[in-house]
């Protein structure tokens, strides 16, 4: 056999691809992933069970790191480096160093949001075996894909094709890696 | 009595003839497709006239020094801080109406969210360079940065003016962030449409390889959405800095607790009404009728109504306090202010952002686009008046009879606004161009509920 990425089954409804998407898991189908231009609730839950979220926990550790490099900025200019009295406030005035800890810890946490959104998508990857998959292209304006890649050990085109076609795909092709 | 009838409970979000893939050929052919509508260029041309206005404005400015507009004491601080603060209040609505309205579902903010961030990425620059142009050294103004610390300058932080240069900055990254995130699976589409080699690798390279993948939509819903709830708080916490930056002097007229709030009301009504001019513009200028619908106009035509009224409130503070308060120097500076030499400004804010927005009360106002697109020019140029009333009249009356004297702006300081609205023109058309001015990931959403129901 000649090498393949996996099989493409193409859906025009959201539902189809989460029928489909069942009854091959509940078949002990692993290595599948859908491509779809909107969002589908509980589709990758669907897909992975298992999956935890990381990211908020990401963004939560770079708000305290943000907060605490914001304000370690602002006391070490007006407390260790150069102290200097102003108006007869504390050195370490700390309500004054609120806004300035409150804004760099916002940037920190979007960045790490922006940062860690892209790594936990494994972007950016400019080429991916799924690019080559017949009417791709449609994946993100108005069809829905199904991939069940060829490294899963139970697959088999045929089977798959069939399977695909019951549940109302207009299109199963193959995918060259 | 069609005058008094809102739009119907069920009136669609977007228009019937709309499908998955209509939207996203309508949406994506406006960059993808060569022809470029005349309006655009008429538009253009007029952001890049103003512009060189705005260059040759900086280079008498670098040359000869802020004397060139009409600052002087005792008003030191003219059309510059003033038309910053309006900037950023123009460009704070854009996070208000894209953040805010995210996190209340609100249907509307689905197809006006682009628009909305494409203004405030295009109106910040705007602001950030008016306050550093104000400065007398402009070269100088990196001092701002803690880095100059390094160099044995320090900023003074606690001051309301250097939390001012931290939010404005923090600010325009993190929007543009924000934007990027939101904007990613719509490039995926520009790019999966393209027909012409370039624009294929130019939209490619931009999408970063975006396939819409399960795991890549639910992280992009999760981030996305932890995001909406950071901005949200930061834009309301960037433009309050701003009112501390008057309420923190003890200028009569400045020294006010409820700045901060009054402020962001501003920016709330002058945002979205500028948001309002520019959703009109896109939906005639890009025949998008069955996108940007009667909904969407009449939402935020509702918000804009709502900006009013909150602004009307901190108007009547604004005048309770100096007139029940004890003291002389705020009343002698209120009085000054609504019946003194820059009586006109006053007055004209209290009409184009208190009394004719109400007009919106009726449905019929907020069915016409004629008359929401002039309500929301008034309210543009009210927001200006009231900029300049905050700004100059308290300057010009402080404490000192002896101390006071009055602004005239010259030519340079209506260069000044003419170039930085240049500069607001140019980048706005120039995204337009670039970028789908939809999200298309987000009206599909609303395309397939609309189906299923």
């Amino acid at each position: 056999m000649s090498q393949i990425f996996g099989i493409v089954g193409v859906f025009d409804r959201p539902e189809a691809v989460t029928d489909a998407a069942k009854h091959l898991r509940s078949l002990g189908f692993r290595a599948m992933d859908a491509y779809t231009p909107y969002p589908v609730e509980g589709l990758d839950q669907l897909l992975r069970p298992q999956r935890r979220m990381m990211l908020p926990l990401v963004m939560f550790a770079a708000a305290v790191a943000g907060a605490a490099w914001g304000y370690f900025i602002q006391t070490w200019d007006e407390v260790l480096n150069y102290p200097i009295n102003v108006g007869g406030r504390p050195h370490n005035s700390w309500p004054a160093f609120i806004v300035g800890t409150f804004e760099f810890m916002l940037l920190v946490t979007i960045a790490a949001g922006l940062f860690g959104f892209l790594a936990s998508c494994r972007l950016p990857r400019l080429y991916h075996p799924i690019f080559n998959a017949d009417a791709f292209g449609r994946a993100s304006v108005d069809r829905f894909v199904l991939c069940v890649e060829a490294r899963d050990p139970s697959f088999e085109v045929e089977h798959l094709r069939r399977i695909f076609e019951r549940f109302g795909a207009e299109r199963v092709a193959e995918v060259p890696a | 009595m069609t005058v008094l009838i809102d739009l119907p409970r069920e009136a669609p979000v977007v228009g019937p003839g709309v499908t998955l893939r209509s939207l996203s050929e309508e949406v994506s052919n406006r960059v993808l497709l060569p022809n470029t509508p005349r309006w655009w260029w008429i538009g253009f041309a007029l952001g890049m006239a103003l512009l060189l206005t705005f260059v040759v404005q900086l280079i008498w400015l670098f040359i000869n020094g802020v004397g060139i507009w009409g600052i002087n004491i005792p008003v030191a601080w003219g059309f510059a801080i003033a038309e910053y603060v309006w900037w950023i209040a123009l460009a704070s609505g854009g996070t208000i109406v894209s953040a805010l309205f995210f996190l209340t579902r609100s249907p509307w903010r689905s197809a006006t969210n682009r628009i909305a961030e494409t203004m405030l990425l295009s109106a910040a620059p705007c602001a950030g360079l008016l306050p550093i142009m104000h400065l007398g050294r402009q070269g100088l103004f990196y001092w701002l940065f803690p880095y100059s610390s390094v160099m044995g300058v320090w900023p003074q932080v606690r001051s309301p003016l250097w939390w001012d240069f931290v939010c404005l900055l923090c600010y325009i990254l993190m929007s543009i962030m924000y934007y990027y995130t939101g904007l990613l699976p719509d490039l995926a589409t520009v790019r999966d449409l393209a027909r012409t080699r370039w624009k294929q690798v130019f939209y490619g390279v931009l999408a970063l390889g975006w396939h819409g993948s399960a795991r890549h939509w639910r992280n992009q819903q999760t981030v996305y959405a932890v995001m909406s709830a950071i901005m949200a708080p930061m834009v309301i916490s960037v433009h309050s800095v701003v009112g501390l930056d008057f309420a923190g002097g003890i200028t009569p007229g400045w020294h006010s607790t409820q700045f901060p709030p009054y402020f962001f009301f501003g920016a709330v009504i002058s945002g979205t009404a500028l948001i309002m001019m520019l959703t009109i513009l896109v939906r005639w200028g890009y025949g998008l009728e069955d996108v940007l619908t009667g909904y969407h106009l009449n939402a935020l035509a509702k918000v804009m109504l709502v900006g009013s009224v909150m602004l009307g409130y901190a108007y009547v503070w604004e005048a309770w306090g100096p007139i029940y308060g004890s003291d002389v120097a705020e009343r002698t500076q209120f009085f000054y202010r609504i019946f003194g030499f820059y009586a006109a400004c006053y007055w004209g804010k209290i009409v184009l952002n208190i009394v004719i927005p109400q007009l919106l009360w009726l449905p019929i106002v907020r069915r016409s686009e004629v008359l929401l697109f002039s309500i929301s020019a008034g309210i543009i140029v009210g927001m200006w008046l009231e900029r300049f009333v905050i700004v100059i009249p308290s300057l010009s009356h402080g404490y000192m009879p002896s101390y006071w004297g009055v602004f005239f702006p010259t030519f340079w300081d209506w260069a000044a606004l003419a170039g930085t609205i240049g500069l607001f023109l140019s980048l706005f058309f120039l995204l337009l161009k670039l970028v789908p001015i939809v999200s298309m990931s987000e009206v599909r959403e609303i395309v397939a509920k609309e189906r299923s129901r």
